[in-house]
């Protein structure tokens, strides 16, 4: 496990000299492979060294990481042809990709509470270093006052724990039990916060409509799922009183995974349209976390994966089109099959693959989550038809909005698509569909 | 190389694949064979998730008619879209369409005929809205997410079956008849199908979807995707036989039947008035399908199918000749101009009525003979009687609107009958729409059905064509002033043509409110309350606290002294209290 973090850290005077974008991507490609070969047992943790571990959960989030962070880079060619300021971006990606690397590698919770919350300074670096309007410091603000707002009770639970049983390693997690309420609630909102769960969401769609590319990509991709994978390892700690309270966590977010749904109608901005939609399916991740059922373990994290990759694309699209016509509004991206059909493609199969159709990961993770969802209470399935169709409502909204009709009439000129874009959204959609031939390997974390 | 287009590449192969089929089928049938396949998927807590392919006599016959349709269309429509830009995406796009039905058709799972059921709902979409103007657009939207209400409910079926531990749900039908969550889920997937095959709730998009260019009319809109809801419930039959809602199905698929029939007598759209015969067709192989009969209505979908095709194949060419207008009111005469595509179109619109020996007489005579033996309730009798008797109402009507009375469109005009790719294929179908009924009748009925009826109820369906024919001429020859009677009965006559105000109350009806909720929440929470108690309301409380405190701390030297001067004199107080 040391020697992938040496190879991020070795990477790092790469960033200093002129020209090495691509290397340093090529490199993170070799290293995803390199990481893929790794021996894994589904039952236990297995290569250890240090605080370092690996099991099958943080082994696809690793994968996903790199993945995410190799195109990232990827999409952000627009930086390496302005000039602006590309060595200092790639020096961000390297710590951003350590970061996420050490976090989701970590057997330590205190460990891993530092790391998830130094994830956080790239991303914020990420979001008003490279962003386009004035407005992105306020949302960098947001990013990181909402998740340190709650994090930090969060870190005084991790103190506590270990105050009372000398013991923070995520194995032993579940050889012990707590029934405190505060402790419950601190372990609980950080990472809901980072999820995000309705009303407590805002600083999501601020910083996706702030952020780069890039950055809309490792919120959507990656940052979301930090708070699923806290939620994921720490619940097995406090068994007894999630029984009693994470009804109220389901409720909201199945309730809010509809309102959102309903507010995805009403933006005109691509890029808000997604973070919305993502909230959206994150509230149902949330809700098959709270079941503590199998179904729902299994299906939140495979969901997390998909919703990784799918929404991940979508943003890549969405920059696309701002490329082109620098602007990310629905009145001004309009009708763009006439002048991009292989693009329009790929903007169909991302966007039903957003929508759950077959055969995406999303799919099969929906389908868990449903299972788990209605075994907890059939009163769900309301909530839950609501958000299937809705979410399919605002998909085909987005698709045929931007794709379908007339173009924009001030447009002045235009290119198409790139073989660099096909690529990198072949690269998003292949693993999203093609790992269904393989699912377990996604899914079956425990 | 002009020869070995994708059309005729594509139109080879699937023609191939329907004979295959067709040979495998009669094997199947003859030595009574069932294939069953299975790849599992995962595994989890011992309920598995497996891709299952069932081949038997039904799947093949049904692959074989999908394939035979859609090789022609696609070898028609390379005439038919020949100065299209796109042609390959259109080509792509049908086959893709082809390829979900077929694992639509093969699967006996819950879990993966959601491979076929959305990957229809989605490539029909992408068929709608191929053109691109509004009104596709419109249709396109209308058309998917009337579908995806049934993805949705499959999708609550797939959780409600887990229940069950497999999602093969053939092997429950029998078995877990009598059981709580079977009546739940044999609801869900009623629902299901009935948005699929636009039942009266949910049929305002199969009209709409007309948008879609004609040959995508051809295959999709009446003889496949339609069906597919059809066909689910054939899976499901044995289920579903005694069920409560069944009756309510039998009512409301009468009452499509009835509904369709009536608007398309108002119509005036070519294209429209067909669309809503296949809606009618439907209504018939639902209501025989929930009475009980699930043989008779895959009988009747199979030859419907055919003729449904060739109609509206033999309606694009009309459309292309007339310029691309649609109004029957513009037509007429053609029969003169356009012979062979006039016989297609007459041949293919009496094996619609059930005109004797064409391939519609045998499965509608058959049904509605079944319909009199039967033990039904008068209501649903006349439904179907009066249904009948309206099939034949439009079908006179727009014979006589096309083919009789004189051309109205312009002075000048240019109809050809020579295009032969369009013809070849549509002979094909003329073959079958003439065969067909015959052929399947006697290879897929084992023991013939035995019929008993008085002279009057077997002469009935005669009765109500003829009174239906008569009536249909009659209207075709109105004039003018008597059209305008009809504005003395204009509520009734509004509501019964626009198809009982379904497609605006499943448009405007629905969407304003749920949009108006979506920005009312929008506004009031995410940004009204949530950034007042979160985000902003935190900022605004801090920048006045700092703002106040700020207040007291610039102050002149004099305060600071005099409030020296005053801690002291009260320290000294305390302490000489202490003393």
């Amino acid at each position: 496990m040391m020697k992938f973090m040496f190879m991020i850290i070795f990477m790092i005077p790469l960033c200093f000299k002129k020209n090495m974008f691509w290397l340093v991507q090529n490199l993170m490609m070799l290293m995803m492979f390199m990481f893929m070969n790794l021996n894994i047992s589904i039952y236990y943790n297995t290569n250890l060294s240090y605080m370092f571990s690996c099991d099958i959960m943080s082994f696809g989030l690793i994968l996903l990481s790199i993945w995410i962070c190799m195109l990232m880079l990827m999409a952000s060619e627009n930086l390496l042809k302005m000039g602006f300021y590309v060595n200092f971006f790639l020096l961000n990606m390297l710590f951003m990709l350590l970061m996420l690397y050490l976090t989701f590698s970590m057997m330590n919770l205190f460990m891993f509470y530092l790391f998830f919350e130094g994830s956080l300074i790239p991303t914020l670096l990420l979001i008003v270093g490279w962003g386009y309007q004035p407005e992105r410091i306020q949302a960098g603000m947001y990013l990181l006052f909402y998740t340190l707002f709650a994090s930090l009770p969060l870190l005084m639970g991790i103190f506590y724990i270990f105050n009372k049983s000398n013991n923070i390693m995520f194995y032993f997690l579940k050889f012990m039990s707590f029934d405190f309420y505060l402790l419950y609630f601190s372990m609980i909102l950080a990472f809901l916060v980072k999820m995000p769960m309705y009303f407590v969401h805002l600083w999501l769609p601020k910083a996706h409509v702030e952020a780069p590319v890039s950055g809309s990509m490792i919120l959507a991709g990656i940052m979301l799922k930090l708070g699923g994978y806290g939620l994921l390892r720490i619940l097995i700690l406090l068994e007894k009183l999630s029984l009693k309270l994470n009804f109220i966590w389901i409720i909201i977010s199945l309730v809010g995974g509809f309102y959102i749904s309903l507010k995805c109608f009403c933006q005109v901005d691509m890029k808000s349209l997604i973070a919305y939609s993502s909230v959206c399916h994150m509230g149902v991740v949330i809700g098959g976390i709270m079941t503590l059922n199998y179904w729902g373990f299994m299906g939140s994290y495979l969901l997390m994966i998909g919703h990784g990759l799918c929404s991940s694309g979508m943003f890549c699209l969405a920059n696309i089109n701002f490329e082109r016509l620098n602007s990310r509004s629905l009145y001004i991206n309009k009708g763009m099959m006439n002048f991009m059909p292989s693009m329009s493609l790929w903007w169909f199969l991302l966007m039903s693959s957003n929508m759950a159709a077959p055969p995406s990961l999303n799919l099969m993770g929906e389908i868990s989550l449903i299972n788990s969802l209605m075994s907890w209470s059939w009163l769900s399935m309301i909530m839950l038809m609501l958000i299937s169709f809705f979410s399919a409502g605002y998909s085909l909204y987005l698709y045929s909005y931007t794709q379908h009709g007339k173009y924009y009439s001030g447009l002045y000129s235009f290119y198409t698509g790139v073989s660099r874009e096909y690529l990198l959204l072949m690269l998003h959609w292949l693993p999203l569909n093609l790992m269904i031939l393989k699912v377990d390997w996604v899914m079956i974390w425990f | 190389m002009k020869k070995f287009s994708i059309c005729f590449i594509s139109f080879f192969f699937l023609f191939f694949m329907s004979m295959v089929n067709f040979m495998m089928m009669i094997y199947f049938i003859m030595n009574n064979m069932v294939i069953f396949l299975e790849w599992e998927v995962i595994t989890l807590n011992s309920v598995s998730v497996v891709m299952s392919i069932l081949l038997d006599w039904m799947s093949l016959l049904f692959m074989m008619f999908v394939l035979l349709i859609s090789s022609v269309v696609i070898y028609y429509s390379k005439s038919y879209m020949s100065s299209e830009l796109n042609l390959n995406r259109f080509i792509i796009l049908v086959l893709l369409f082809v390829f979900s039905m077929i694992l639509l058709i093969i699967s006996p799972n819950i879990v993966s005929i959601l491979l076929g059921w959305d990957g229809l709902g989605l490539v029909s979409y992408c068929l709608v809205i191929y053109y691109q103007n509004f009104k596709s657009y419109n249709a396109g939207m209308l058309t998917a997410l009337s579908n995806r209400v049934g993805d949705v409910f499959i999708l609550m079926v797939i959780s409600w079956m887990l229940n069950y531990g497999s999602w093969n749900y053939i092997f429950y039908l029998m078995f877990m008849k009598n059981d709580y969550e079977m009546y739940m889920i044999s609801s869900l997937i009623i629902i299901a199908a009935m948005t699929k095959s636009a039942q009266i709730p949910f049929s305002s998009w199969l009209p709409a979807a007309m948008a879609a260019p004609t040959p995508v009319s051809a295959l999709v809109h009446s003889s496949t995707l339609v069906t597919a809801g059809v066909y689910l419930l054939i899976r499901f039959n044995l289920l579903l036989i005694d069920m409560l809602f069944l009756k309510i199905l039998l009512l409301l698929s009468g009452l499509t039947m009835f509904m369709a029939g009536i608007s398309a007598n108002y119509e005036f759209d070519l294209k429209k008035i067909i669309a809503l015969s296949t809606l009618s067709q439907l209504g018939l192989m639902m209501s025989i399908l929930s009475m009980g009969m699930p043989d008779l209505a895959f009988f009747h979908l199979l030859t419907h199918a055919m003729f449904k095709a060739l109609l509206f194949m033999c309606a694009g060419v009309i459309i292309h000749m007339m310029n691309d207008t649609q109004d029957i009111r513009l037509m007429g005469g053609i029969s003169n101009y356009i012979p062979m595509t006039s016989l297609c179109m007459n041949i293919s619109n009496l094996a619609l009525c059930g005109i004797p020996f064409l391939a519609g007489f045998y499965s509608k005579d058959l049904i509605l003979e079944m319909v009199s033996l039967s033990n039904l309730n008068l209501l649903i009798y006349y439904i179907y009687y009066l249904s009948t008797g309206l099939t034949m109402f439009y079908t006179i009507r727009l014979i006589m609107y096309l083919m009789v009375n004189d051309y109205n469109l312009m002075s000048i005009y240019n109809l050809y009958d020579e295009d032969y790719t369009m013809l070849k294929s549509m002979m094909v179908l003329l073959f079958m729409s003439v065969i067909s009924g015959s052929m399947l009748s006697w290879m897929i009925f084992l023991n013939p059905y035995m019929i008993y009826l008085p002279l009057n109820m077997k002469m009935m369906v005669v009765y109500v064509s003829l009174l239906g024919g008569f009536i249909g001429y009659f209207v075709s020859n109105m004039m003018i002033y008597s059209m305008n009677k009809f504005l003395m009965t204009y509520n009734i006559s509004s509501f019964l043509c626009l198809m009982w105000f379904m497609p605006s109350l499943s448009t405007y009806g629905l969407n304003y409110y749920f949009l108006k909720l979506g920005q009312n929440l929008l506004k009031y929470i995410d940004l009204g309350w949530s950034e007042l108690y979160s985000g902003q309301g935190m900022y605004y409380i801090l920048k006045n606290y700092s703002i106040f405190y700020n207040f007291y701390q610039v102050n002149n030297f004099k305060i600071y002294l005099f409030s020296f001067v005053m801690w002291m004199m009260i320290l000294y107080y305390f302490m000489l209290m202490k003393f």
